[in-house]
């Protein structure tokens, strides 16, 4: 069964369309991935796979069953703006956010993730004594207690330091290995390949890319290549049919054009300088995106 | 999945125990009466601190024989007013008079005595003119033209409610029959019994024992159970609703501005969302009743006056209590959705405050008419119900007719329930607008379409 199946849903606000014809199938027990640049309706389908926005058109089920605004246990939903009572104690708070969505004492589960992520010490402390980062980590635990089939997080990597977003990261995936589906938004390309197993793009509204990040890298072939050469970005210029040159620092990729021979591009390259690395790849996450939403597509766009 | 009533609740305790658990809270149910009865209290301490400083009264009398006349008549009222019978202490200015005969150039007079007013060398001066004598055996002449002094004229540059000023027209007045009296041929001798002044005891309706038939007396009237009771029970109703409700306006801010709005809504719907910081205030405003109420009464019992305790409109002033909480706290949550910061939600506050201070403005008048057309329809407003009404049936002599206060009740619950709906359709939409304020016209388009 698709833990979401989102048919045809369009949102407005004002003249603004934030969400235009979207549909698309999240399977259960898979990670999710939302990219797309700011602004692009990412957070307004997740509120609104969340019920707190009702679509104008279309339809939105949730393990088969239309939400029609009910809040259900099987859900649980970190906003991209976190959100705690600063004043409240930590586990009490806690226990108030399980027992809103479960409608039981949630106590033990409580404990058991503040164990789990390193917190249990700060339980009884105030949530505006501690760092960003616990913060943080208090809030991903108020999204998944008690245990619900669906997760949501906008943007649950945002802010944090590598050891907490490791801890999250870990713990997601452990969820997702118990059977819990995970919708994500990221703008982080690497966490999106590394995390996700479908990957959907969204841009101004739309879906523009969905599907597995080996089908999406499919849609655009073998046309980059990976190359690290003494003197760097100063010996790419004029290369023959190379469209762009991404400088990543130590290596840098260049995009191919259609029909374009890479063994042509390497012996253009020795005859101009040292070349201790060349490879032939699918295009990364990343160029993916912003071949999309960059400023070349926006100008191709206007063109 | 759990009841929706459950997660109202889960918020209405939540908001509760975070409430009376502040020192805010605490000090907030010593404070607020004292705010609220700061201005009587005041006044009762200028009562006890009177201004006793000596006046001096310049009598210009053109019949030559009243001053004298009023002159007696003021100190034998000051003999009975200046001290107090059980503690002796001075209660009234001592008055002291001058009488000076009418100069040539009555305007020149006026304007030299006007001057020794405006150096404190003297408090007023009052004109006795020719004419005052002569409404004995007739109808006084009245002035055509109120600007124009009458027979008897006070120059003063005291305030238009200045108890000294009344003294002095009673002095003058008592002063004058005592002259027409003895015109009409009454001996000074019996001048002190003619007009000795003549108690008048109030009392309420006698009434009939349905079971035994028997007539029970009617209770003398308690002049201070009359005004005090009623108004302090309104006054209570009001401090407690504006205590309770007015917070909830930037708590709902404060919620949007640190985000923890979203978090919420993604476990509870908007209505219970509402809802259940609805009933945490409600909750936080019974706990502040039941302290004010016990107290109160208890305090009254200490003071051996309990048959001023109002029990019977105890059960009216919950249900009015409830009421109003309920439809100002959702007014409010509405309003604090659609504000873009808590700052801008202190500006909506007055909104919030028209139905309990609207009420205060009008406590004198409903109190000397209570069963007045204005007084009755004012009190049937659902808006004003709580207050009015409770006013009007907490009044021992009020004779609110049975059927008003359920009539009342009904539209104030219609009221709130209107209210409550058409707040939950604001406040869903508001609650997730970010940095920007709602318009009115938007909240008037989001509570009629939802």
């Amino acid at each position: 069964m698709d833990a979401v199946q989102i048919s045809h849903v369009t949102k407005t606000f004002g003249a603004v369309t934030a969400v235009d014809d979207l549909s698309l199938t999240v399977p259960e027990g898979s990670v999710y991935g939302f990219i797309g640049p700011n602004g692009s309706g990412k957070t307004t389908t997740m509120r609104m796979i969340s019920s707190i926005f009702y679509p104008d058109r279309g339809d939105i089920r949730v393990f088969g069953k239309q939400m029609l605004g009910a809040r259900s246990e099987l859900i649980g939903y970190l906003p991209e703006e976190r959100g705690l009572y600063k004043k409240m104690a930590v586990q009490p708070m806690l226990e108030f956010y399980g027992e809103l969505r479960s409608g039981r004492k949630v106590t033990a589960e409580v404990e058991g993730w503040l164990k789990r992520l390193d917190l249990a010490k700060w339980a009884s402390h105030k949530v505006q004594e501690l760092s960003k980062g616990m913060s943080q980590k208090v809030q991903f635990i108020a999204t998944v207690v008690p245990a619900p089939k669906l997760l949501i997080l906008d943007e649950p990597f945002s802010g944090l330091d590598p050891v907490s977003a490791d801890a999250i990261q870990s713990a997601i995936l452990d969820l997702r290995r118990g059977g819990v589906t995970v919708i994500l938004s990221t703008h982080d390309m690497q966490v999106a390949e590394h995390m996700c197993d479908y990957i959907c793009m969204i841009f101004r509204g739309k879906k523009v890319l969905d599907g597995t990040l080996a089908s999406i890298q499919n849609q655009y072939g073998n046309d980059t290549i990976r190359v690290a050469a003494a003197g760097g970005m100063q010996f790419l210029d004029g290369l023959p049919d190379v469209e762009r040159v991404r400088d990543l620092g130590q290596v840098q990729e260049l995009r191919m054009a259609r029909g374009c021979d890479p063994q042509q591009v390497l012996r253009t390259l020795i005859a101009r300088t040292r070349v201790s690395s060349f490879s032939i790849m699918k295009p990364s996450l990343h160029d993916i995106f912003v071949r999309i939403a960059g400023p070349e597509a926006a100008e191709e766009q206007i063109a | 999945m759990h009841s929706d009533l459950h997660r109202i609740f889960l918020i209405a305790k939540r908001d509760y125990l975070a409430t009376i658990r502040t020192k805010a809270f605490i000090i907030g149910l010593v404070v607020a009466p004292l705010l609220f009865g700061g201005g009587f209290l005041g006044v009762a301490l200028m009562v006890n601190k009177p201004d006793i400083k000596e006046r001096r009264i310049a009598l210009v009398d053109a019949t030559g024989v009243v001053a004298a006349a009023v002159i007696q008549a003021a100190q034998e009222r000051s003999a009975k007013d200046l001290f107090d019978k059980t503690t002796h202490r001075q209660l009234q200015p001592r008055y002291v008079f001058e009488t000076l005969a009418p100069a040539a150039d009555p305007k020149l007079q006026r304007l030299e005595l006007s001057e020794r007013i405006r150096h404190e060398q003297l408090f007023a001066f009052v004109e006795i003119g020719p004419t005052v004598l002569n409404g004995v055996l007739q109808a006084a002449p009245q002035t055509a033209d109120d600007s124009k002094p009458g027979p008897v004229a006070t120059y003063t540059n005291a305030g238009g409610f200045d108890e000294a000023s009344r003294w002095l027209s009673t002095s003058v007045n008592e002063g004058i029959q005592r002259v027409r009296l003895v015109q009409l041929g009454v001996g000074p001798d019996r001048l002190a019994g003619v007009l000795a002044d003549v108690k008048v005891d109030r009392f309420g309706l006698l009434s009939r024992d349905p079971k035994t038939g028997e007539i029970h007396d009617a209770g003398k009237k308690n002049e201070v159970a009359e005004f005090a009771v009623p108004f302090g029970i309104m006054l209570l109703l009001g401090m407690i609703v504006m205590v309770g409700s007015s917070p909830m306006l930037s708590a709902v801010t404060e919620d949007k501005a640190q985000r923890l709005v979203e978090m919420l809504l993604g476990l509870v719907t908007p209505f219970e969302l509402m809802m259940g910081k609805v009933l945490g205030a409600l909750g936080t405003s019974l706990t502040s009743s039941a302290f004010y109420i016990i107290g109160g009464t208890l305090a009254l019992y200490g003071m051996g006056l309990s048959g001023m305790v109002p029990f019977a409109v105890f059960p009216w002033f919950y249900v009015y209590l409830i009421a109003d909480v309920v439809f100002l706290c959702s007014f409010a949550a509405a309003l604090g959705a659609g504000c873009g910061s808590p700052q801008d939600a202190q500006q909506l506050a007055i909104l919030l405050l028209a139905p309990i201070m609207i009420p205060y403005f009008l406590i004198t008048f409903v109190i000397q008419q209570p069963n007045g057309a204005i007084s009755t329809g004012l009190s049937l407003f659902p808006p004003f119900t709580p207050m009015l009404m409770l006013l009007r049936q907490a009044m021992p002599s009020g004779g609110v007719p049975a059927w008003q206060p359920w009539v009342g009740l009904a539209g104030v619950l219609v009221f709130t329930l209107i209210m409550v709906v058409a707040a939950a359709r604001i406040f869903r939409v508001a609650i997730l607008m970010q940095g920007k304020n709602a318009k009115m016209a938007d909240l008037v388009r989001w509570a009629v379409r939802g």
